[in-house]
């Protein structure tokens, strides 16, 4: 078995990419397409399509306190337990608060998912590309640094990834959501249509959209070769899909990447740190705790893929320690675990609608309903606060009885639910600004199981995110308003940073060494045969989210990395 | 096989969900196992009986045929706080002083606000009723797969 050979010769590979989620599944796949013996170290567990999905096929009576978690696991993972998802048919596939602890200066929750496919297995599957709004951000407004690409230069990367994930949408023709290779986009309900006009009608700019996702609305021939078919509108995403209805890095990279021949995969592989040799000049290898024996084994490989999950990517580069580079793996700038932005998520609005009573909707959607692409500050600097938010908007119609009786009244009235009126809600996203100071560093005193020193973090909102907040709910309210929506509640309640689960930046991308980690490839300036296509490159965060522009990050920084190679340049 | 080895090797199927049984039955204790709660014989006995005046068996299945009694002590035993179990328990104990007229005391309750004790063991009553096999299969249809969305039905269509 390669997995423990024992001559370095063995342990040998062209490339090694750390970490098996929604990017590294995408690096491993290019580069193993690509004819490169790849090695795929995953810290956590093997997780195997559809045979690893345990709840996947479950009733709701199944679940033995009806997928609720008992209150020890809550008063035990206050952290995790804050996560929308984490409940009992999906709690396997969490990290557990005391599984990795970590210092807070100030709150974050870290919400991880350590196994084969990692986050993909449970991410929201919204998948919104970028444009040039977005990567001109920095520079126009004059924060972090210069995004050293454009829309341009990534555009061709997400038709590519686009065509194999399978992404549902409409072509809305809109600059600032740039269109892409779409299948077909799940329907807005009644409400959600109605709630679009009295939008673009009242409100210009702002636009609602069916939300793009990555679900297989009709699949093409390139998705049933991977073995998945139509998304049969279950939205119980979070078990592990059995039809491979949505992109998971388990249902459609790693086995596209196996079926090569050139994968090794490696689960219970926590990688340590990554080798620098200060002869050669460049990264050799990765040194490994093997989860379950403890032991030390180090792999070598001419190219290293960093795609450990943005925050775990900083630790693990921070904890690659050398002379050459004593602070941390190609962190001559010093920016290294800094800048770390993510996204406000901290306003909801909540309301109802008693329009459209002869109307409901049948079956389940899998996109979730609207989405409303940024158009603050979209031309010109026009707000006092910085950039904008996207929202998401949805409407549903639920079926309730009257519980207040008891007895043969009460059965019957449980038994003929009567269809309410209209719940509509939204969320906001907002994009922050990536500042020094929001940033996270090694505690030299304290380490973890496997011998890597705990991680801190320090960051936080700003008056920025406060004000953009507040207008968030007041732009909401009136549109609600307008749409005749009943009984409005804001929702302004503070969530840690995190809890989006949109941490992004840390050794952002720049065109300058002095003040960036990565280059226009994803390449570390000093240490070239190093790529970072994770959430950790990520030099400002938008509005939109982000897996889909990792997924385009790492297919083009593979090709690159592959010419490079040839070129014998690494 | 003695008969304490057969009971527990039997499982128990409450609302569709299997649970463990104990085998302190037979000792007066609960007839499922719970970890962190003490309810007698006795005890569950009374609540079967209370769930059962809050959903009784019609033409249809009641509390007692798909033992919600013993889901509302499974829950109350994994998925509430000491405070919340320390209520359960209280109320139990009460009822079992009191006369034992279930009808009445859900009259009561209802008419007078619920209490604690009877907001918890009606609230994971419903649930367990609503969210049981039977429920779900014969009642108010759950689809595992729907395998379609259509965001302008037309509610006539099926009512009718």
């Amino acid at each position: 078995m390669a997995n423990i050979a024992n001559t370095k010769e063995e342990r040998s590979y062209d490339a090694i990419v750390i970490g098996s989620g929604i990017s590294g599944g995408w690096s491993a796949k290019e580069l193993c397409e690509k004819g490169l013996k790849t090695l795929v170290l995953e810290r956590g567990r093997q997780v195997e399509h559809i045979k690893d999905y345990p709840t996947t096929n479950m009733y709701p009576w199944e679940f033995e306190h009806r997928n609720e978690l008992p209150y020890q696991i809550q008063k035990d993972n206050p952290i995790v337990n804050r996560c929308y998802a984490f409940h009992e048919d999906s709690a396997h596939f969490f990290v557990k608060d005391d599984e990795q602890p970590y210092g807070q200066t100030k709150p974050f929750d870290w919400i991880r998912g350590y196994q084969v496919g990692g986050k993909s297995l449970l991410w929201a599957r919204q998948t919104q590309r970028w444009s040039d709004f977005d990567f001109e951000g920095p520079l126009r407004d004059g924060f972090a640094v210069d995004w050293p690409i454009r829309y341009a230069d990534l555009k061709p990367w997400y038709d590519y990834v686009e065509r194999f994930a399978g992404i549902a949408g409409d072509k809305d023709g809109l600059p600032e959501l740039p269109d892409g290779e779409f299948l077909p986009a799940y329907p807005l309900n009644v409400v959600e249509k109605y709630f679009k006009q009295t939008v673009e009608n009242g409100f210009s700019p702002a636009k609602v959209i069916s939300a793009r996702c990555a679900h297989l609305s009709q699949p093409k021939q390139i998705h049933l070769d991977q073995g998945r078919v139509q998304c049969q509108n279950r939205t119980l995403c979070q078990r592990g899909c059995p039809f491979g209805g949505y992109f998971s890095s388990n249902a459609s990279t790693l086995p596209w990447a196996a079926k090569t021949g050139n994968m090794t995969l490696r689960p219970d592989s926590v990688v340590h740190s990554i080798l620098y040799d200060e002869n050669k000049q460049k990264a050799i290898g990765v040194k490994v705790i093997d989860n379950k024996t403890k032991d030390e084994i180090n792999f070598y490989a001419d190219i290293i893929f960093v795609n450990a999950g943005a925050i775990a990517t900083n630790l693990l580069l921070l904890n690659s320690i050398s002379s050459r580079f004593p602070n941390g793996l190609g962190n001559d700038s010093d920016t290294l675990g800094k800048y770390v932005a993510f996204h406000n998520y901290s306003a909801r609005i909540y309301a109802e609608y008693e329009g459209f009573q002869e109307y409901r909707t049948d079956g389940r959607n899998p996109a979730g309903g609207a989405y409303i692409p940024r158009f603050r500050n979209l031309h010109k600097q026009e707000m006092d606060y910085l950039r904008g938010y996207a929202a998401g908007f949805g409407a549903n119609r639920m079926r309730s009885s009257d519980q207040s009786s008891y007895g043969i009244d009460l059965k019957e009235s449980l038994l003929e639910p009567k269809w309410g009126a209209w719940g509509v809600s939204s969320h906001m996203m907002g994009e922050t600004i990536p500042k020094k100071e929001n940033q996270v560093t090694l505690d030299k005193s304290q380490k973890d199981k496997w011998g890597v020193p705990l991680l801190n973090f320090d960051i936080d909102y700003d008056e920025n995110d406060e004000k953009m907040k507040e207008d968030y709910i007041d732009v909401m309210t009136e549109m609600f308003t307008e749409a005749g929506f009943i009984n409005i509640r804001p929702d302004t309640r503070w969530q840690a940073p995190g809890l989006d689960i949109h941490e992004m930046g840390g050794a952002r991308m720049g065109h300058d060494p002095k003040t960036s980690i990565l280059n226009k490839w994803n390449q570390i300036h000093d240490c070239p045969n190093v790529f970072v296509t994770d959430g950790a490159c990520m030099t400002s965060t938008s509005t939109q989210n982000p897996s889909l522009t990792y997924m385009a990050f790492s297919a083009r920084s593979v090709d690159f990395a592959v010419q490079e190679l040839k070129k014998r340049n690494l | 096989m003695d008969r304490r080895t057969a009971v527990k090797n039997m499982l128990i199927v409450a609302g569709g969900m299997v649970l463990i049984p104990s085998c302190l039955r037979e000792e007066g204790g609960a007839s499922i196992e719970l970890s962190r709660i003490n309810v007698s014989a006795k005890q569950e006995d009374l609540l079967a009986d209370l769930v059962e005046a809050l959903i009784p068996k019609t033409d249809t299945p009641g509390a007692k045929d798909l033992n919600l009694h013993l889901f509302v002590m499974k829950m109350v035993d994994d998925c509430h706080s000491p405070e919340d179990q320390e209520v359960f328990l209280q109320g139990l104990t009460q009822m079992n002083e009191g006369k034992k007229d279930f009808e009445a005391f859900w009259q009561k309750e209802t008419e007078e606000g619920l209490s604690d004790f009877a907001k918890l063991v009606k609230n994971r009553a419903i649930q367990g009723y609503m969210n049981s096999e039977y429920v779900m299969k014969n009642e108010l249809i759950y689809e595992l797969i729907p395998g379609r969305y259509n965001g302008a039905y037309k509610i006539e269509e099926i009512n009718g």
